[in-house]
């Protein structure tokens, strides 16, 4: 850590990582319910529950893509967060807002629109948080008067972010319009500017991990957020299947949902190539495993399972049924779970105090506990959907007959979600284990042996 | 290539993107009111979206398909099930499915009346939105068909034989009318509507018996009274109707052609 600002994405992490564990619990609460009967049905049925926590994803992962801007911004523009006051009060405001609209759930206070469940007040409050955000980052980089094109990539991903989200804040009589705008804010984040955060943290990785050549990185980082946004844009397509809109948005969907996993199998081979022409040389072996982690699962999870189910005569007979639930699952952690939990393990060393670069065996326990419980977990879904589209969509059998039918694959995703639980309860143990860096223990804190002189290669392009 | 030419590719694989898509969102406003029936959307439409919505009913069930997979779709409800049913079902859930049997349950939403009557207006305004014909063949909340059954095919490819009996039993089968996603043929097998197995026997005993207030003075003339008018007698069980209505749709005689509604009974009238 060479800047004393960076130390705020500790807290941003330390934040994020309560809320990813509470997450898992509504998740294996919300699982438990599939099996039935729910003792908690009149207190905090399964639509309480499943609201909670997709909801809490979203909290924690922007969360953890805050904290990592934070850390990012420094080194690139070389300069201290503009304010650091500002980036705590926004911190407060931001989990303030996230349990309020938690605790809100469980009484029943919500808007009721899946995933933008936010009461239209806390969604203002929203808003209000990410503009300050924006404005503590762009002053950094106007005052420092240098900013990098992975920061650019990343910084312009959080404005995007921001903007796609005011489509949510409008109202629409009409259900069928309610439902195009609501993916402008949903697929628009996590099909293209979130995808965008995605490459701008993963070269930001790749470029301190295998001190790969900035310039090389860069081009290729252009390159893969372009085809993200090619496909991605147009293929917000595959979610207006079925739903009361023209048709020609099937052929559209199915064409370009099929070059999503190009652009994504492009990123993948981006990070393999860097770190093979660089070498593994790295000593934070654990966040290589996170950032080459983070591109494979995104290319199986978002990519794979996503086209599994993308191509418009398949999803006739799988739209809204538990395939879903297998794509999304995947492609959340992959994509962007695993992203954070990269930056995570790679600033972890710098941020907190007794900690080997190398990562311990507990971090090593954790990355491969959560990587196969969320195989399984997908395989679980997956394999549920399969039966369900069969017997229900096929051969005619009701719904509550069909999910009868299914038990086996609900145990087996319980089992699984289990062993993926206790993967991130050792990673967030892992992480609050040791005490954060004190501020004056920064400065001693020689600069780490991963400031690679790539850092300082004269790729800046000056503001 | 250059960082130069990567950023071009960038900047014009986002511009070419983003172009058509405004454009075919301007062209899908246009077509919107069209595939919606927008000019039949009332306030208690609207009204029953909001209840809907702050029901948070989406993260449970799917409309359109869309929602939580928790509990079933309900793009086309209204067209298997009737307003009194759902009102009855609306205003408690446990009448009707059990957590012992079924595994799952839907908590009481405690609406009222007038709630309930603007939700199920809602629901039958969804079910109307042209949305390509999903699903491709009905999606039932409970029970079971045989498999390879001809369910979803119209009545008219259903049958290849011009017997009434055959007809009619592949128009039980056909969607509409879809008799078969509320009534089993098999003994004892109560779906939403009560099993028809036997039901030709049972149709004499009903119409000697004291509690019978109908018109029919055959099995033939019950069946028929049964699909046109089906509160005239009312089969024992919460479950079936509330307030001398019975829950099954009351359209049958409007909406069926007579030459079909001959072949129903010609078919259920076989049910010895």
């Amino acid at each position: 850590m060479r800047y004393r600002s960076q130390s705020i994405a500790y807290w941003y992490f330390a934040v994020a990582m309560c809320l990813f564990g509470l997450q898992l619990v509504f998740g294996l609460l919300t699982a438990s319910k599939y099996l039935g009967p729910d003792p908690l049905l009149d207190f905090l049925p399964f639509d309480k529950t499943k609201a909670i926590h997709t909801n809490l994803l979203i909290v924690w992962v922007l969360t953890g893509f805050m904290g990592a801007t934070y850390y990012v911004v420094p080194e690139e523009s070389r300069s201290e967060i503009y304010s650091v006051k500002l980036a705590y009060i926004q911190l407060i405001a931001w989990t303030l807002m996230g349990v309020t609209a938690i605790v809100g759930y469980v009484f029943g206070w919500t808007a009721g629109n899946k995933m933008l469940e936010q009461p239209f007040p806390l969604k203002i409050v929203i808003v209000i948080v990410m503009l300050m955000f924006l404005y503590n980052i762009l002053m950094t980089i106007k005052r420092a008067g240098r900013w990098t094109v992975t920061e650019g990539v990343l910084v312009a991903g959080l404005a995007f972010a921001a903007i796609l989200y005011l489509p949510a804040l409008i109202e629409y009589e009409n259900y069928t319009v309610s439902i195009f705008y609501r993916w402008w804010t949903i697929h628009l984040w996590v099909e293209g500017v979130w995808e965008m955060i995605q490459g701008g943290l993963l070269a930001y990785l790749l470029i301190r991990l295998s001190g790969a050549d900035r310039e090389v990185m860069e081009k290729w980082l252009y390159v893969i957020v372009g085809l993200v946004f090619m496909a991605g844009i147009l293929g917000t397509a595959h979610h207006y299947y079925w739903v009361g809109v023209p048709h020609y948005w099937l052929p559209i969907g199915g064409f370009f949902s099929a070059l999503e996993p190009v652009a994504l199998l492009g990123m993948a081979m981006y990070a393999y190539f860097a770190m093979r022409r660089a070498g593994l040389s790295h000593p934070n072996s654990l966040a290589v495993h996170w950032t080459i982690g983070s591109t494979v699962f995104t290319v199986f999870g978002a990519g794979l399972l996503g086209f599994a189910h993308t191509w418009p005569s398949v999803n006739k007979w799988t739209h809204g049924t538990l395939i879903t639930a297998m794509h999304g699952h995947g492609a959340f952690y992959g994509a962007y779970a695993m992203t954070v939990l990269a930056m995570v393990s790679y600033t972890l060393p710098h941020l907190t105090s007794d900690r080997k670069v190398e990562g311990s065996s507990i971090g090593y326990w954790a990355f491969w506990m959560q990587v196969m419980g969320m195989f399984g977990m997908t395989l679980s879904f997956g394999t549920a959907g399969i039966g369900q589209v069969y017997l229900e969509r096929i051969l005619g059998l009701g719904y509550l007959d069909t999910q009868l039918k299914l038990q086996v694959h609900f145990l087996m995703l319980i089992a699984t979600a289990s062993v993926f639980a206790t993967g991130a309860a050792l990673f967030i143990w892992n992480f609050f284990r040791t005490a954060p860096r004190s501020v004056a223990a920064i400065d001693s804190s020689t600069s780490a042996p991963d400031l690679a002189p790539a850092a300082h290669t004269n790729s800046a392009v000056s503001g | 290539m250059t960082k130069r030419q990567g950023r071009l590719f960038f900047i014009i694989c986002t511009l070419i993107s983003a172009t058509a898509f405004i454009g075919l969102t301007v062209d899908s406003h246009r077509r919107f009111p069209g595939l919606t029936n927008e000019d039949k959307l009332t306030p208690e439409i609207i009204r029953g979206k909001d209840v809907w919505h702050n029901n948070n009913c989406i993260n449970c069930h799917t409309l359109l398909g869309e929602g939580g997979y928790y509990a079933p779709d309900l793009t086309k409800i209204t067209q298997q099930r009737g307003t009194p049913y759902l009102t009855a079902f609306l205003k408690d859930p446990s009448q009707f499915y059990s957590e012992e049997k079924h595994r799952r349950l839907m908590p009481n939403p405690k609406l009222s009346d007038a709630e309930i009557s603007e939700v199920i207006t809602f629901l039958d305004w969804v079910g109307h939105i042209d949305n390509q014909g999903w699903p491709p063949r009905p999606i039932i909340v409970s029970g079971t068909t045989i498999p390879g059954t001809d369910v979803g095919q119209s009545p008219t490819h259903a049958s290849v034989s011009t017997d009434p009996v055959a007809q009619g039993e592949a128009l039980f089968r056909s969607s509409p009318p879809a008799c078969n996603a509320c009534h089993s043929i098999a003994s004892g097998v109560n779906l939403a509507g009560p099993s028809l197995a036997g039901l030709a026997t049972r149709a004499a005993a009903i119409i000697a018996s004291p509690e019978y207030k109908g018109e029919a003075k055959t099995p033939t003339d019950y069946i028929r009274e049964s699909i046109t008018h089906p509160s005239a007698y009312l089969v024992p069980g919460a479950m079936y109707s509330a307030n001398s209505q019975s829950f099954m749709p009351d359209n049958f005689a409007v909406d069926l052609e007579p030459q079909q509604i001959d072949s129903l009974v010609a078919y259920l009238e076989t049910l010895k």
